[in-house]
């Protein structure tokens, strides 16, 4: 389960994706990881969408929970959920690369 | 709009609100209250319940422990209301002379003395951590009703002593009942029973709500179930006491045990016997919620 990536989440990739994104600034609870995600992808997540990213990453251990006394419950990126994004940002780099440079020959 | 997306977030499975319930609304209440937001969440249901995002198994875990430790508690009612006749029964001269005079009667009584301390020490050992784990979790997530179904007990028996008082101090006196079976005292002890057991009854109800609605999590029920084995042990000690002792003065006094030295002078025989089947089957259900929790905590 641990070494799941975020590709192995299907039409969930792209939510999951914001997550990881927005919890790599810091670790943040529910509502402020919707308001980072639109501010820095610009796209309005639901909660519904959100919590279904976030049950699905917390599954594969790429994010947990931070222990807090309140009931907006934070979340952190685990060392897992680091090497997941890593990967993915870098298979993303290329494919703008490819893009980028196909775009240029035409 | 944001009370229907409350009622809404019901539609996902038990274990996905078990989990992640109270800071979904958390996030819920800070989103902008709009079709979409409704839209989302019956959407995100329906999600989680055709691809299930939460694993059920420590779920269904957390649940039969809480379960077995629940029974447990139940039995232990049913164990203090049949406890509570017997001692009633066997307070009267007739029996505690039978006590002193026959070692078999006298030590069964004690055994079931000891097992009742016993079985309540247990139950405290046992329910204090649970008790305290589920009012820190209510005030961590806010949840006033909890803490109040907490002090249902402390309230059910400042209302029955404040009854029994009335009754035994103020009525009783007023009406002087003549005979021990005329109707008005037979309506007097049986309010004072029906008081009794309703507040046995309602505070184990409170109680058992209280530590459902909050998110525990399996430690302090698989800490409970030792606790509630030794309970369990006590009601039978308790249980076998109660017959030993109901034996005992057969033999030692056969015209005492068939006479009508029971509650309200019925049968001593027929009173015994209820006495006995209330603690057989209320020994048997918390031995079996023992098993049972410890067969789950085995196979987590």
């Amino acid at each position: 389960m641990v070494g799941e990536g975020v590709l192995d989440l299907g039409r969930f990739s792209d939510p999951a994706l914001f997550v990881l994104m927005s919890l790599a600034g810091g670790e943040k609870h529910g509502y402020a990881m919707m308001e980072d995600i639109e501010e820095v992808c610009g796209t309005k997540l639901g909660p519904g969408t959100l919590y279904g990213a976030l049950a699905r990453l917390e599954r594969r251990a790429l994010i947990e929970p931070v222990s807090s006394e309140d009931r907006r419950k934070p979340y952190r990126l685990t060392a897992a959920g680091e090497v997941a994004l890593e990967k993915r940002l870098g298979e993303l780099r290329n494919f703008a690369s490819v893009g980028f440079a196909r775009l240029a020959t035409t | 709009m944001r009370r229907i997306a409350r009622r809404l977030v019901r539609l996902y499975p038990e274990a996905w609100r078990e989990r992640y319930e109270e800071e979904f609304i958390a996030a819920l209440e800070e989103s902008p209250a709009t079709i979409a937001v409704l839209l989302d969440v019956v959407l995100g249901a329906l999600d989680a319940q055709v691809r299930p995002q939460v694993s059920d198994r420590r779920f269904r875990m957390v649940v039969r422990l809480r379960g077995s430790v629940l029974a447990v508690l139940w039995s232990l009612v049913g164990m203090v209301v049949a406890g509570v006749g017997f001692q009633k029964m066997s307070e009267y001269g007739d029996f505690v002379r039978a006590a002193r005079e026959s070692a078999w009667v006298g030590v069964s009584f004690d055994a079931v003395v000891v097992g009742a301390i016993l079985a309540l020490a247990a139950l405290l050992a046992g329910g204090l951590p649970v008790a305290l784990g589920a009012i820190r979790g209510a005030f961590v997530e806010r949840r006033r009703d909890v803490p109040l179904l907490f002090c249902a007990p402390l309230v059910c028996i400042g209302l029955f002593v404040g009854y029994a008082f009335l009754v035994t101090k103020v009525v009783y006196p007023a009406v002087h009942p003549t005979g021990v079976q005329s109707p008005v005292n037979v309506a007097i002890f049986l309010s004072i029973v029906g008081a009794f057991a309703l507040a046995v009854v309602v505070s184990a109800g409170a109680v058992s709500t209280a530590v459902s609605r909050v998110e525990l999590g399996e430690a302090p029920f698989r800490f409970a179930l030792y606790p509630a084995a030794l309970a369990t042990l006590a009601m039978g000690v308790v249980l076998v006491g109660t017959l030993v002792w109901g034996l005992a003065l057969r033999a030692l006094t056969p015209g005492l045990f068939t006479g009508d030295g029971g509650l309200l002078s019925t049968s001593t025989t027929v009173n015994w016997l209820a006495i006995l089947a209330v603690m057989a089957i209320s020994t048997l259900v918390a031995a079996r919620a023992v098993v049972r929790g410890f067969s789950a905590r085995a196979g987590s």
